[in-house]
Order: C-alpha cells, then structure tokens, then sequence
C-alpha cells in the first residue's frame, strides 16, 4: 500500500469542509515531505485546526483526497468506486499519525504512564512491560520519568502537553500533527513545551504544527503556510517570511501579532 | 452601629473578636429539641406501636425470605435495567437516526408509565399474548409456550423493574457521556482506539463520577419500588408482613418492621454508594457542599 518511498509523506489535495454554508477548508492542497517541518499560521477561525483534524481523521472531509506516504486515508478503492474505509482500518492508520490537542486531553482516570502506555498495549499488542519501557524512555525525553505514576491533574498545564507529546509518540507515528500546542498554556509554560517540540524537529520528526507563536515557527519550522479563510494563502520557506513576494494579508497578520506582543511586552518577540 | 475606623489603633487584632449573638439559630435549636423530645416520647409511650410484636416478627423466617426476595428482585432488576440503560444511552446518541428515535422512544414510553401499571400489565400479557414463540417475524414458529406458563409472578415482577429502570439509568448514563469532554473522545480515537474501545475505557470510566450519585438514588427507589411486586402476589418483604397481620390483625407493628428493614438497607446502599464515589473520584477535586455560615 505503500507509495513511492521518495514522496511526501504526507499529501493533501483539494480538500474541502464545509459547517453548514460556511467552508472551513475551501481548497486546500499541501504536501509534507519526509523530516520536514511546517508551521501552518493564520487568524482565528482560518480553518487551521480543521485541517490537522481532518487529516488525523477526526472530521471528515467533503471533497478531495489526502495520502499517508501514498496510501489513501479514510477510503478504498472497490468495484470501481471510493467507499469509506472499516472503522478499525482507520483506527490502523490513525495511529501512524500522532496528535497533540490545544487542550491536552490526557485520560484523567488514568496514571500519566498508563496514558502512554493503553494504546500501545490494547492496539499495537505490545507487552505491558515493552509498552512501560517505551513509555518511560518517551517521559525521559520530555523530561517527567518522575511523574509516571501522577495522574494528570496533579501535573501543570506545561508537564500536562509534555506527557501528552510523549503519549502521541508512543505508537512510533510517521508525522506529528500539534494543533496550537501552547495556546491553553501560561506564558511561563510555553517554553518548557517549546522545547519540547524543537528537540523533535532536532531528530527529524515529520511535523506539521498549529501555532500563534511566530518566532518560534521561524525558529523550528522548515516552511510556513499562510491560512485564512479556508485557503492556503501563501507558502514558503520561513526564511522568506515578511521578505519579498509576502502577500498583503500576511503582512497585516503579522504586524498585528507583533503589535500584541509588543504590547503586552512579552520576551518572545525577539526573533 | 459604629464603624472603627481609626488607623491608630495598635492594639487592634481580630483574633480577639467574639461571635455575634444569632437569636435565630437559638430559636431554631430550640424548635428541634422540643419537636425531638415528642418524637421520642410518642414512640415509647404509645402502647399502639407494640414493639413486642415488632421485636417477635423483626427475625421472623417468612420476613426475612420476604426481605431476600425484596433485595434479590433489586439486584436483578438494577443490574439487568444498568446494562440495558448503558444500550439504550449510547443508542441515544447514536448517529444513526433510526436507532436514536426507536431509543428515545423506548425511554420516553418506560419512563412515563407508573411502575404499577407496568407490572399488571405484564402480569396480565397472556390475555393479549395468549402464547409466546420463537420463529422467523410472519413465518414459521420454532417454538411456543403458552404465556400462562412463562409470565409469573416472578418473571412480570422482574420484567416490570426491569424495563422500568433501564429508562431511568439511560437517561443517568446518557448525561454522563455527556459530562467527559468530547476531546477525550478525540483523543482515543486520535491514538487508534476503535469507537468502542474509546468508550468502554475512557469515556464511561470518567463517566461514572457524574453516573453513580443518581444510580445510588435509582438503587433505593428500586428498593422502594419493590413493594409495588406484592399487588402480583409475589412474596416481597411487604407482602410477607402483610400475610401476618392479615391474620393477627397488628397492622402497626407490622409495617414497622417493614420499614426497619427497609431503612437498613437503603442505610447499607448509601455507605455502599460513598465508597464507590470516593473510587471514582480520583483524580478529581470537588466542593464540599457546605453551604458558607
């Protein structure tokens, strides 16, 4: 099922939502390749989120089509004919795909190691023990082997995303998929998931992040996508951001980031 | 009133305030004790409650075969109705339309018949079912039994509760769904859980914490709703006492040993209740429920 080895790894194509009359994604086409990091940046309600919903197939889409290296996510072909794949199909390709919520959404009736450690387990049929021994190297990478037995309420909404990070990666996804990873934090908890995130960018993770936080999508990410409306606005490499060539709303986007960072005199203005 | 609003005052520390005096709650101890003092007084000086004849049938066989039946038609009928009702709630909010209105449906007809009227009506099924079968819908029958047969006392008690209650618990479990996040859900279904697997052990485990003080108060209802079994002529703790004084004609006493065995389980069932809502709460902070002085 597998495609070309060289293609993207992920591939979106024309693909169209639609909440009643109001088209969340209008169109929108984006390729991932292999090891890269893209930043998908735009205002509110620009259909950002929609889009890493629907390719982790929490939503469905309304017309086009999206590949997870070359296989058709969501449907198969038969008797000539799309049809929707079985539910457990999608659960499999689910989980070549990892997502970290805005919101955490660890389980709270379970320990922080048992959240990484069920769906290894019930899923991948992995033993309890090799699923502890991953869980446990994960929670080392993001800092917290200390809080395996906490439950998540004991733990910051910065140690919270972490774990989470860490339970997303459990299953050894192909890409990671964050939607606005640190906008439900606190200013002085968003660094510590920063850097999180770059140390994944740093060992090659596939990667397509949601986020506000500008400077640091100029820091970690390989190209930029410039979302409004529903559409992809513009791309390109994040070195070529506010340089020649940015498109009118893009530039107005950012001055008024900026202005509201300058305002509330944040640190993390410095790019 | 006067207000102390000097700044040079050095001596001042509110750790030295006395209570204001509240009259009110004077008066309102004051009504209880009388009202306890005639409670106590009626029930020892009234000779009409009998409490010899209280304490001869308190342990008497045929109560206590009433009181297992009693218990035993509970359990059955709350174990049967929880699982249905957990069917019926996800069946609520199934995407599936038809199966969202033939649930519904279900619920709004169970919950608004009186249970009393639930168990004549199966009492009395083989009036308008004179034979019951097994066989494919409008073709052949497999097998039939004469509905006389099947429906007795026990069975149209147990369907009765049964069907009573799993409306209730469905709408229990249905709110407790809806209490966990949908993220939760998401999330699940985000790390290759199937529906099923992300219901099963995410959703309905944190469920419980909003499912189980209702439950508690459906577990006693049922208890209660038990006694209604006695107008079939099953052999429940009431109809047990009602045999006696049927005969012996001591009402009164009578009924009050209903009523204790009926109090000390229902106590039983609220302990039972605290311990599994501690268990289910883990993890999570709650108020006290104490209103503020």
């Amino acid at each position: 099922m597998t495609g070309n080895p060289n293609g993207p790894v992920l591939s979106i194509r024309n693909v169209r939502r639609s909440f009643g009359t109001h088209a969340a994604l209008d169109g929108v086409s984006l390729d991932v390749e292999q090891g890269e990091v893209v930043a998908v940046i735009g205002p509110s309600g620009s259909g950002k989120s929609t889009l890493v919903r629907c390719v982790h197939q929490l939503e469905p889409i309304d017309s086009g089509a999206m590949y997870l290296d070359g296989e058709l996510l969501g449907y198969e072909h038969h008797a000539g004919r799309l049809r929707p794949l079985p539910a457990r199909r999608v659960a499999d390709q689910r989980r070549r795909m990892g997502m970290v919520f805005q919101q955490f959404q660890l389980f709270g009736h379970w320990t922080v190691l048992r959240n990484i450690t069920e769906a290894q387990v019930r899923v991948h049929g992995r033993s309890r023990e090799q699923a502890r021994e991953r869980a446990m190297e994960l929670l080392g990478k993001v800092g917290l082997a200390e809080k395996a037995d906490a439950h998540p309420g004991q733990l910051s909404g910065g140690q919270q995303q972490r774990v989470a990070i860490a339970r997303a990666l459990a299953t050894r996804p192909r890409i990671m998929l964050l939607d606005e990873p640190t906008s439900a934090l606190d200013p002085e908890l968003v660094d510590e998931v920063l850097t999180v995130i770059r140390d994944l960018a740093a060992a090659g993770m596939t990667m397509i992040i949601v986020t506000h936080e500008i400077a640091f999508a100029r820091e970690v990410a390989d190209r930029y996508v410039f979302m409004d409306r529903g559409r992809v606005v513009e791309q390109g490499p994040v070195a070529g951001v506010l340089g020649d060539g940015t498109s009118d709303r893009l530039r107005a986007f950012l001055s008024r980031y900026t202005q509201q960072l300058s305002d509330s005199g944040e640190a993390r203005t410095s790019v | 009133m006067t207000a102390t609003t000097t700044a040079a005052a050095p001596d001042v520390d509110v750790a030295t305030a006395r209570p204001r005096p509240r009259p009110l709650r004077w008066l309102g101890g004051a009504v209880l004790a009388v009202v306890a003092a005639q409670i106590a007084w009626f029930l020892t000086h009234n000779d009409r409650l009998e409490w010899p004849v209280v304490a001869e049938y308190l342990f008497d066989a045929n109560v206590l075969a009433g009181l297992a039946t009693s218990i035993g038609l509970t359990v059955a009928a709350m174990v049967a109705g929880s699982a249905l009702g957990v069917l019926l709630a996800t069946g609520q909010l199934a995407a599936f339309a038809p199966v969202r209105w033939a649930c519904t449906l279900y619920v709004g007809v169970f919950r608004g018949i009186p249970p009393l009227v639930q168990l004549l009506f199966w009492f009395n099924l083989a009036y308008l079912l004179p034979r019951l079968s097994i066989g494919i819908p409008f073709g052949p029958t497999f097998e039939s039994w004469s509905t006389n047969d099947v429906v007795t006392p026990l069975t149209a008690a147990l369907v009765g509760l049964t069907l009573h209650e799993s409306a209730y618990m469905a709408e229990i479990v249905r709110a407790g769904i809806l209490s966990v996040a949908a993220g939760q859900r998401d999330a699940a279904m985000a790390m290759g859980f199937t529906g099923g697997q992300a219901f099963v052990r995410v959703v309905l485990p944190q469920a419980m914490r909003v499912i189980i003080p209702p439950t508690g108060s459906q577990f006693i209802s049922l208890l209660k709703g038990t006694s209604l079994v006695s107008v079939i002529a099953m052999t429940d703790l009431l109809h047990a006492v009602q045999s006696v004084y049927n005969q012996t004609y001591q009402i009164v006493p009578l009924l009050i040993v209903a009523c204790f065995w009926y109090l000390v389980v229902v106590t039983a069932l609220s302990f039972g209740q605290q311990r599994l809502e501690r268990r289910f709460g883990r993890g999570q902070r709650s108020a006290t429920g104490r209103w503020p002085a």
